[in-house]
């Protein structure tokens, strides 16, 4: 057995080993035993670490929300356009999920497990979109819209779903339906189908809006 | 430092509506005034850090009250 590891990598390696076993079987499907094993320490050293599964899974909540995607360049750098906006921050979100799919996938087990701290952390991502897109339908689509409040929020969910399911069949599917789509044209062309089906019309997004990684 | 030329009210907004409303806020002040944000997103802390960075706009103070986060931000000359 490997005791010689100093304590804050001891720690790094347990996080890393958890996380990956979370993104494949979910909060319930892994035990402290596997994951023990999985870093090669008896269970009472891991738990000198963390108290519980549920706080290391936390853990790993935590440092997925501390490296979180920043907004920040996209309104500093692009225009203040709702449509610029909006696709700066899909692209950064994207990179994010593509730089570490298990995020993506602890996210899609999250929403089976029942657990109300990652179902938070997640919904709270989302938020971001689900607000701009809902403050910024709200100034301009036009007030006489029938079931004006309805088509606001059904579009923050189209936009969602829309978005997640891109990045399921890019990043978690061995074989990509759109293989010669990169996610890049996938992600522009949803963001300018969305902005069409909301009534905002944008037959050609500016190349400049896009912050290439 | 409670002096301040305008208040932002972003409370309950997820980044990016904070900085972005902060953005349209500043450019509507002078050069050396000075813009108050009170926000509940905890990412807000590093996300007007960075925008500040990045705007040269100086980031008089970044504090917690009762669950909420305050910012004074002073516009750049």
């Amino acid at each position: 057995m490997n005791q010689r590891m100093p304590a804050p990598q001891r720690r790094d390696s347990i996080l890393q080993a958890a996380q990956a076993l979370f993104a494949e079987k979910g909060f319930h499907g892994v035990s402290i035993d596997e994951i023990a094993r999985e870093v090669d320490v008896s269970p009472s050293i891991l738990y000198r670490h963390f108290e519980s599964k549920q706080q290391l899974y936390e853990t790993i909540l935590q440092q997925m929300s501390g490296k979180r995607e920043s907004y920040v360049d996209t309104v500093v750098n692009s225009s203040t356009s709702f449509e610029d906006v909006l696709i700066g921050m899909t692209q950064v979100y994207i990179k994010s999920v593509a730089e570490n799919p298990d995020m993506l996938r602890i996210e899609l087990q999250s929403l089976l497990d029942g657990s109300s701290a990652s179902s938070a952390f997640f919904k709270n991502r989302w938020k971001s979109f689900t607000d701009y897109i809902e403050f910024g339908l709200n100034e301009r689509m036009a007030y006489d819209i029938p079931n004006r409040e309805i088509t606001i929020m059904a579009a923050g969910l189209m936009f969602q779903g829309m978005v997640r399911e891109a990045l399921i069949q890019k990043f978690l599917q061995p074989h990509d339906r759109l293989e010669d789509l990169s996610m890049d044209e996938l992600s522009q062309e949803l963001v300018a189908l969305f902005l069409r089906a909301v009534g905002i019309n944008k037959s050609h997004i500016s190349r400049k809006a896009v912050i290439k990684s | 430092m409670s002096d301040f030329d305008a208040e932002l009210d972003a409370t309950g907004l997820n980044c990016p509506l904070p900085i972005l409303r902060a953005k349209k806020a500043i450019s509507g002040l002078q050069g050396g005034q000075t813009l108050k944000i009170i926000a509940t997103d905890p990412g807000s802390v590093k996300d007007f850090e960075a925008f500040c960075k990045q705007t040269g706009n100086e980031l008089l103070s970044s504090g917690e009250e009762g669950g909420k986060f305050m910012f004074m931000i002073k516009k750049a000359a």
